[in-house]
């Protein structure tokens, strides 16, 4: 089973976020990891390859930084990647990106499966998966929480999380493009000797002219990105003072006697 | 004169409040652009399309035994047909489970772009531009699609319900439904646990800031033990196993208003909130000051839960 897992690179949302110009973050005070989603997909990819052999393809766009979470996937056990390097596609939209990512997906001749994770955890749209199932005219299931492969090896049957804890199971022919919820598997963490391998496994770099792509940048986009804010909240918590053991004694006493709630 | 078109959503027969919350988006949005609001609604019969007229002036129904439940194909093959066969200027979709899965694939097929998870639109110029929650929740930003039409997918809750009592028109849409890739098998309950949160009058949460099982039980488990309520998680605790997912308060768990509730070492990612913003008093303990859950909080603490929690059994005494 030839399996390809699309990973992106994403701030830790524990960072502090400065803005700088109403556009951007600033990255020098950002620490940046592998999007939780597509960690998943990763763990996910393994287990399939592990169950009925094949090879797990890590495929990442975005700056050199971005070698570090591809190397993490190959320190999981994925077996090579392609990074994707080249700002006129960063610059674009999910759209840019997806048809990016579509192109080197075709340059293998051929996958089973597509996997990422259901959404980023920065951008927060969920396209990138939809959209390249799309593009290559292949079906494709959102909020995966589990896969069986069938006899056959062809076919697949999945659960797509609803709302509410109701699962729906479907049933598709490969290939297919999943996109993977949290909690479908317990990623695993890269052993000692994993990260050694990882550090001489093969790592293809693109450029968008090696991949034919004719979509970049702001003009190749289908949105236009006007400006970036800190949320203003209209209602704001009272937040209570002093230590933790003075601030636990006043919380109480409100919820007591103020809130009258306990 | 152009339609800005919500396309309805159901599960077994039901209207989603989701859908009714875009008939009022679409109402606001046509007006800055001097366009009409309308709904399409993809059904086996028209009765959900004949509901859906109470909240909008104009619905065009397809009906097709293929429409029984949700497919992603067959909403995209609907989507492309009515906005063919209408003026269409934009498709309002919701961003739920099933919005998610067809709505990129919508924009796609009807050469729009479009702006996804979005919480407000309004008219600039002649143009749209949608508010968008980033960085999970800490980043709002705004877009615009640079095509003709667009596509807008909105979070629940974005826009007021209004109540029902319009008289719209429906109007039947043929459509030749092609295939579907999908087979639907079945649908199935997975919260296991017979416990039920949604009953508690007080419920405490721990979230990724629990840190680990063992402590989650410490300081979670035996506060809700202390106050006499229940205890829940947001979804990372149960992604990770320690709790079971009927404890998971969220989109994707379940919806709690308790008297009290008490959210420690949870960010409030809009999708927990979903889950609790009922709740009549929220007391939230986190250690990132701008974690958003302050912004719906009645009382807040911004410090380590493993020391506030302690400090709270104790003040309770």
């Amino acid at each position: 089973m030839k399996i390809v897992v699309l990973v992106k690179e994403v701030p830790d949302m524990e960072s502090k976020f400065k803005i700088i110009g109403d556009a951007k973050i600033d990255e020098s005070q950002i620490a940046f990891k592998m999007n939780d989603f597509d960690e998943y997909a990763v763990e996910a990819a393994l287990q399939l390859k592990e169950k009925f052999g094949g090879e797990v393809v890590i495929l990442s766009s975005g700056p050199d930084r971005v070698t570090k979470e591809v190397r993490q996937a190959f320190a999981m056990g994925a077996d090579w990647g392609i990074h994707v390097n080249d700002p006129q596609i960063d610059e674009g939209d999910s759209y840019v990106v997806a048809g990016a990512l579509v192109k080197a997906i075709e340059s293998l001749g051929g996958v089973d499966l597509v996997m990422t994770g259901v959404q980023a955890e920065d951008d927060q749209a969920g396209l990138t998966g939809v959209f390249v199932a799309d593009m290559m005219s292949i079906a494709h299931c959102t909020n995966v929480v589990k896969i069986e492969v069938g006899g056959d090896q062809k076919s697949l049957t999945v659960n797509r999380e609803l709302e509410g804890g109701l699962n729906e199971v479907l049933e598709m022919a490969m290939p297919v493009v999943l996109t993977i919820q949290s909690g479908i598997n317990q990623p695993r963490y890269p052993t000692l000797p994993g990260i050694m391998k990882a550090k001489k496994k093969r790592l293809d770099l693109k450029k968008a002219a090696d991949l034919g792509i004719s979509a970049l940048g702001a003009d190749g986009s289908k949105t236009k990105f006007h400006k970036m804010f800190f949320p203003v909240s209209e209602h704001k918590a009272e937040i209570i003072q002093g230590d933790a053991k003075t601030a636990a004694k006043t919380l109480v006493d409100k919820l007591r006697n103020e809130a009258k709630v306990i | 004169m152009a339609r800005i078109l919500v396309i309805a959503e159901q599960r077994d027969g039901k209207l989603s409040e989701a859908t009714i919350e875009l008939c009022k988006a679409a109402k606001e949005i046509a007006s800055g652009l001097g366009a009409t609001p309308a709904a399409a609604v993809f059904y086996k019969d028209d009765s959900i399309a004949k509901e859906v007229a109470k909240y909008i002036p104009e619905v065009f129904a397809v009906v097709d035994a293929k429409l029984g439940a949700y497919d992603a194909d067959f909403y995209t093959q609907a989507v492309k047909a009515v906005v063919e066969a209408q003026d269409v200027k934009g498709v309002l979709i919701p961003h739920s489970y099933d919005g998610v899965d067809y709505a990129g694939k919508a924009a796609l097929a009807i050469g729009a772009g479009i702006v996804s998870n979005c919480n407000k639109a309004v008219v600039e110029g002649g143009a749209v531009v949608f508010t968008r929650n980033t960085y999970n929740g800490k980043i709002q930003e705004q877009k615009s699609v640079k095509t003709d039409k667009f596509v807008a997918t909105f979070e629940k809750g974005a826009y007021d319900k209004e109540a029902a009592g319009g008289a719209g028109s429906v109007t039947a849409v043929a459509v030749s439904l092609g295939d579907s890739r999908r087979k639907i098998k079945e649908v199935i309950a997975t919260m296991a646990g017979s416990v039920d949160i949604s009953q508690a009058k007080i419920v405490v949460s721990g979230g990724r800031g629990t840190k680990e099982k063992d402590k989650y039980n410490d300081v979670i488990v035996n506060l809700a033990k202390k106050l006499g309520g229940e205890y829940a998680a947001s979804r990372p605790v149960v992604d990770a196993g320690w709790t079971d997912a009927a404890r998971q308060v969220g989109q994707s768990g379940k919806t709690v208003a308790p008297v009290l509730y008490l959210a420690a070492g949870i960010s409030g990612a809009i999708q927990h909130v979903a889950g609790m913003k009922g709740s009549q008093c929220i007391v939230a303990i986190n250690k990132d000051p701008e974690a958003p859950i302050f912004n719906i909080a009645t009382y807040g603490i911004v410090g380590d839960l493993f020391e506030v929690i302690p400090a709270m059994m104790e003040a309770l005494g």
